[in-house]
């Protein structure tokens, strides 16, 4: 801070009393004053940006990386790992400097860029795969939404940064934004694979983007625009006689409270059963729940087994347009 | 945004339910412990203080309240008008003559504690002399708090046929004179 | 919780990133030990330097740790976690039992502020596996077909049989008896 201060062209502190020579104990009243002009000249200054970790002393670059590596448990080849939490943008900011120095220009430095592509590709591929088994019911539409959801930008980041990428990034921005830790990420997926091949990595993406499913609802992450539309087309693909919505119970009718329940019945089988505070929404909420349970994405579903050490590759699930249920039940038992 | 079953769900487990009970040769005394309960929402496993999960009730038939002993005569309702010498007390005939509901709705009262929320739980309660309640408050209507007491058939008002068909244990003696 | 915690941070535990349903993560991510060559108060953090600090960071190779002399200064570990948090503890004056009782806490933790009041021990992801309960749970759906009022419902639910009731049936049964007696008799005679 005080050699920002000693920057300031110099303002002369009026004092209360001229500071004597002589040293004297007593109220130092010259204190107050200072401090307030020190604090008045900070405030009229920019925020002081934020200090980078690793420009503190007690820093070791190798060191990070090499626990880095151990912490993820992983058997990673430093140099890989260097290669891929280092961005396009710092190799350039490295030519640019030797260059304005009057250096050879000796930048032997390899970034990023490839590895995030690379890295992008095996998240994506084992991510469907993972969804697609975990999720056999489900159509291919909702495994997208699901798969966006947990490959997006702000979900990657999120993890990179609680893993400890943004503190080895190197990059001349700083704070780290968060397409560059997403990428970070994505490039360190791909380091892995090179070092300890392709299975690693897999089982790298399944434990820590694929668990980010734990405690989430899918019926958040993908709803489906027109439910009674949807329903009725399925029960007609299945051969099953059109639904019948029915109330089950009500209460308030004449309030602005009220809340209604709705069965939908097929051939007098409840196949799902809604509320809400008028009769069109609990109808619609009713055929939500059918879907639901045609999906197997009910509340009390199965907690997702995240146990799984190499999956098949998988064909895609039913589009939602040629979705039924005889169809699924083929699909999976040729799976099995 | 928020999913459209959580929303739902919330809706579902907070909403009021209108009961139905009816007062007929009921206490009243007994009947408001009752129904301060369903009014305070204490009858449901996720009532909480803090929670406004109370319950409407449509008390019907308050005309037709029983009391016990001879309290029709001896319980009298104090009330003061706050003047010098205001003070009144009506016997629980005189004031069930007068307002037929003022019984059982100053007995739902007392059952509560005296606090700021006594007076908008006593809003969810609905009183009826008679059995004929408004359509709109019919319509709302969704459960039936059961009776306390068995309402007891009056012999005059049994059927003919009924009343020479039923047992008789012992027969009056036939030199009986019934005055 | 006393009123002076009122205005305390408060939150609910939680697992950072699921820690620990796919692999296990340390959170403690590096740690610096600072202390005084020369000092009495840095006796027991030095001879932790000297005897412990190795085998410490064997067992954590997660953990960077750094090593940090200062003069004439009191000796403290500074921890730092993945979640960005950081963690201080004093070792002035520290036996060796002590200091290292106090160092091999921090890879033990979360990283979870200190300050932070718990307003729950535990966490579930599925509070209940029947669902919620609403008020139309378990309701008699008779009553959905129910013109009100009706006395049927508002009947008083009959644990035990009345006086009347009982007699009412002796009389009925004693009723059926005497009608069926006398064919009994013409048969066996």
């Amino acid at each position: 801070m005080t050699s920002r201060l000693s920057a300031l062209p110099v303002l002369f502190v009026r004092l209360q009393r001229p500071c004597p020579l002589v040293q004297n104990r007593g109220f130092k009243r010259w204190l107050r004053p200072t401090l307030q002009t020190l604090k008045k000249r900070k405030e009229r200054m920019d925020p002081e940006p934020l200090p980078r970790r690793s420009s503190f002393t007690d820093w070791n670059y190798k060191s990070e990386l090499f626990a880095f590596g151990k912490r993820l448990g992983e058997d990673l080849n430093l140099d890989v790992l260097r290669t891929a939490v280092t961005t396009r943008e710092f190799v350039l900011n490295e030519i640019d400097q030797q260059k304005a120095v009057g250096i050879e220009i000796d930048i032997q430095m390899n970034d990023n860029s490839k590895m995030i592509l690379e890295g992008s590709e095996i998240i994506n591929n084992y991510s469907l795969n993972f969804l697609r088994s975990a999720f056999p019911k489900l159509p291919e539409e909702g495994v997208i939404a699901v798969q966006t959801y947990l490959t997006c930008e702000e979900n990657l980041s999120t993890l990179a940064k609680n893993l400890g990428v943004a503190d080895l990034m190197l990059t001349p921005e700083h704070p780290v934004e968060a397409v560059t830790l997403s990428n970070g990420f994505k490039a360190l997926v791909a380091a892995i694979s090179e070092s300890s091949g392709i299975e690693r990595a897999n089982l790298f993406v399944r434990d820590f983007v694929m668990t980010q499913l734990v405690g989430k609802n899918i019926n958040e992450l993908w709803e489906v625009n027109d439910p009674l539309n949807l329903l009725s087309s399925i029960l007609q693909r299945d051969g099953k006689q059109p639904f019948e919505p029915r109330i089950v119970a009500e209460t308030g009718r004449n309030t602005i409270l009220a809340n209604y329940q709705v069965g939908l019945y097929v051939n007098k089988e409840l196949i799902g059963l809604g509320c809400g505070e008028s009769i069109k929404i609990a109808t619609e909420v009713a055929a939500r729940d059918a879907l639901r349970e045609l999906f197997d994405t009910t509340e009390s579903m199965k907690p997702v087994n995240f146990d799984v050490e190499s999956l098949p590759q998988t064909f895609a699930n039913f589009s939602i347009q040629d979705w039924s249920s005889k169809n699924v039940e083929k699909l999976m038992k040729s799976s099995r | 945004m928020r999913n459209i079953f959580e929303r739902v769900k919330q809706w579902n487990t907070l909403t009021r339910i209108w009961h139905l009970y009816d007062a007929k040769w009921q206490d009243p005394f007994d009947s408001a412990k009752v129904i301060q309960k369903y009014l305070k929402g204490l009858h449901k496993p996720i009532y909480h203080p803090l929670a406004d999960c109370g319950d409407h009730v449509v008390v019907i038939n308050c005309k037709e309240i029983a009391m016990r002993g001879d309290e029709w005569r001896k319980r009298a309702y104090f009330h003061h008008t706050g003047y010098a010498g205001g003070g009144t007390y009506t016997l629980a005939w005189e004031l069930h003559d007068k307002n037929p509901l003022m019984i059982m709705k100053k007995a739902v009262y007392r059952s509560m504690k005296g606090n700021l929320q006594r007076r908008y739980t006593m809003e969810r309660l609905h009183l009826y002399a008679e059995e004929n309640v408004p359509q709109d408050i019919i319509e709302n209507i969704s459960s039936v708090i059961p009776q306390l007491r068995d309402v007891p058939m009056r012999l005059d008002r049994m059927p003919e046929d009924q009343v020479k068909g039923y047992p008789k244990i012992w027969d009056l003696p036939k030199d009986y004179v019934v005055r | 919780m006393s009123n002076s915690h009122l205005l305390l941070l408060s939150g609910f535990p939680r697992a950072p990133l699921q820690n620990g349903i796919g692999r296990y993560v340390p959170q403690l991510k590096r740690m610096t030990i600072k202390f005084c060559k020369s000092s009495g108060d840095s006796k027991g953090t030095r001879e932790f330097i000297e005897s412990k600090l190795v085998d410490f960071a064997k067992e954590n190779p997660g953990t960077v740790v750094y090593v940090k002399p200062r003069r004439h200064r009191a000796p403290c570990v500074q921890a730092e976690y993945l979640n960005g948090e950081e963690h201080h503890i004093s070792l002035h004056n520290m036996s060796l039992e002590e200091t290292t009782k106090w160092i091999n806490l921090l890879p033990m933790r979360s990283g979870r502020p200190t300050n932070l009041r718990l307003r729950k021990y535990w966490h579930t992801d599925s509070p209940s596996i029947q669902g919620v309960w609403s008020p139309f749970t378990n309701r008699d759906p008779a009553l959905n077909l129910a013109q009100f009022p009706m006395e049927e419902f508002s009947k008083r639910k009959n644990l035990t049989k009345t006086a009347t009731e009982i007699i009412l049936e002796r009389w009925q049964e004693q009723k059926e008896k005497d009608s069926t007696a006398p064919v009994q008799e013409k048969t066996t005679s």
